[in-house]
């Protein structure tokens, strides 16, 4: 074997040896320097986000030739499984089903006690967030960021900073929107952060991911903030990208140390990151026409608010129109500090009887 | 005879990009070769004429718009291994297949280092060692591809 190397390089290389070209290391500090110089431009500078559209465009079918086998076999893998499965799927989603239907009746009830409410406290209405299901086509291939690509594009109107939302909960936000595709960052990717509430008291904070492994940290909180094990983060509405009271993360482990004045909090994502094939992308549209006019006088449709979203957003907005009373110590949302003067009127009859 | 070797050249490195495309996931996804550095190593090794840094750099600048990173990463670190593959490459005619492999795991495990470099600079952590497994896939590739007979020659005159 190893002689038919030999000779085979022998061959080859006899006649190429004088007429080689440049010399490797011409070659070798041209394309470095090169390389060097794409590099500071795509992290600094713009301009290269157009021709990498373009370059993704014709890369498209390539991406669909190479998902086909794995296509195909899931479709087959499908296509034979076996009856019972079938049956215990069929059974356990008509379970899932009446109970949704029966959140989703008192989701319509809560929705129009809360546009009457909204009405009478002449606050302004929730937007409507529009949403597009999209699919998973792959997952990153680079091992330092979570990013996923998805087969949904801006042919589909998806939008750059549109939530990425499955089932259970945030997943991600859309980073690059291509013709037909486009690109994810997970929350657990280290450059994304997401405000988030704490649903039990309605604390606020920002998470942010960690890149090596799927987990959150919720930095910079005081080592006595009130936090336990368990509790479920909710996104808070406040950054105008992620439609509020969708579950983000549960706290798996929350640990003070003496020699840190922060507290050491963890917590698992609840949206199934790594397993989930379909999502949502939920984009609030005209967020910036919303804020810039007067926010009083738009009239946007009432209802059909947070139908659109995913059913995690049923048991959120218990966190927004909360009315316990504990909650009164902290000035938590906009509309807290309204009931406090009422009161003081209300009492003040009450001494001078 | 020359069209013929452009053309699988073309061909086999098409078919590392694709390679790449594919959907990969979980624990396929840490152990997956660098097959786009692999191929080009082989071509570097048995068609330096064809087949040079120049030719890395533009594949990396694929493999750049695969992975969605900074353009010219990839790119950089196949240039930079490239051009330790061909100043050696002359060298390699008298290497034993042991040999042979070291050498190729060592520039897979440069162009890894490389990118981790960069991703440092970039602000990423470093993942673990495990971070370095497709080198050693990678090898074992190139073993398994060397067992069935690529590199005796017949493959080249077949094509």
């Amino acid at each position: 074997m190893m002689r038919g190397i030999h000779q085979n390089f022998d061959q080859q290389q006899a006649p190429a040896f004088f007429a080689r070209g440049p010399s490797p290391l011409a070659r070798l500090t041209f394309f470095t320097a090169l390389s060097l110089a794409l590099m500071a431009t795509d992290s600094r500078l713009q301009y290269l986000a157009d021709v990498r559209e373009k370059l993704m465009t014709l890369l498209h079918p390539l991406q669909v030739i190479a998902n086909a086998p794995s296509r195909l076999y899931e479709s087959t893998d499908e296509y034979f499984s076996t009856h019972h499965y079938l049956l215990a799927e069929n059974a356990r989603l008509k379970k899932q089903a009446l109970t949704q239907d029966i959140a989703l009746q008192r989701l319509d009830i809560l929705n129009l006690e809360n546009a009457n409410l909204r009405n009478l406290l002449q606050a302004k209405q929730s937007l409507t967030e529009t949403s597009i299901l999209a699919e998973i086509i792959h997952v990153g291939r680079d091992s330092f960021t979570k990013k996923i690509i998805v087969n949904r594009g801006r042919n589909h109107h998806v939008i750059t900073g549109a939530a990425a939302v499955d089932a259970k909960g945030v997943i991600g936000q859309v980073t690059r929107t291509y013709p037909s595709s486009s690109e994810i960052t997970l929350i657990t990717d280290k450059s994304l952060a997401i405000p988030v509430q704490i649903e039990r008291n309605g604390l606020r904070a920002i998470a942010f991911g960690h890149g090596r492994d799927n987990t959150l940290d919720l930095p910079y909180l005081p080592a006595n903030v009130d936090i336990k094990r368990g509790d479920r983060l909710v996104t808070s509405g406040i950054d105008g990208v992620y439609p509020a009271g969708l579950a983000v993360a549960t706290v798996i482990e929350m640990k003070t140390t003496q020699d840190s004045p922060f507290a050491h909090i963890i917590c698992t994502p609840t949206g199934g990151i790594e397993n989930d094939r379909q999502l949502l992308l939920v984009s609030i549209p005209e967020i910036k026409q919303e804020t810039a006019t007067k926010p009083l006088a738009t009239e946007k449709s009432k209802l059909p608010a947070a139908k659109t979203a995913t059913p995690a957003a049923i048991t959120a907005p218990a966190v927004a129109t909360s009315t316990k009373p504990a909650q009164s110590q902290k000035p938590v949302i906009a509309e807290q500090p309204a009931p406090t003067p009422s009161a003081n009127v209300e009492n003040r009859p009450h001494a001078q009887q | 005879m020359r069209n013929n070797k452009l053309r699988s050249i073309y061909l086999s490195l098409f078919a590392a990009f694709i390679c790449i495309l594919f959907p990969w996931s979980g624990i396929a996804m840490t152990l997956r070769p660098d097959f786009m550095l692999l191929v080009i190593l082989f071509w570097l090794l048995r068609a330096p004429n064809q087949c040079s840094v120049g030719t890395a750099w533009f594949m990396g600048l694929w493999v750049d718009l695969a992975t969605g990173g900074i353009f010219g990463q990839y790119a950089l670190a196949y240039t930079i291994t490239t051009f330790f593959a061909v100043i050696y490459q002359r060298r390699l005619v008298l290497f034993s297949s042991t040999q042979q492999l070291v050498y190729v795991f060592s520039l897979l495990f440069l162009s890894q280092l490389i990118l981790l470099i960069l991703k440092a600079f970039a602000g990423h952590e470093f993942l673990g060692w495990s971070y370095f497994l497709p080198s050693v896939t990678g090898v074992l590739l190139w073993q398994i591809a060397v067992i069935f007979g690529l590199n005796t020659g017949r493959h080249s005159h077949g094509s």
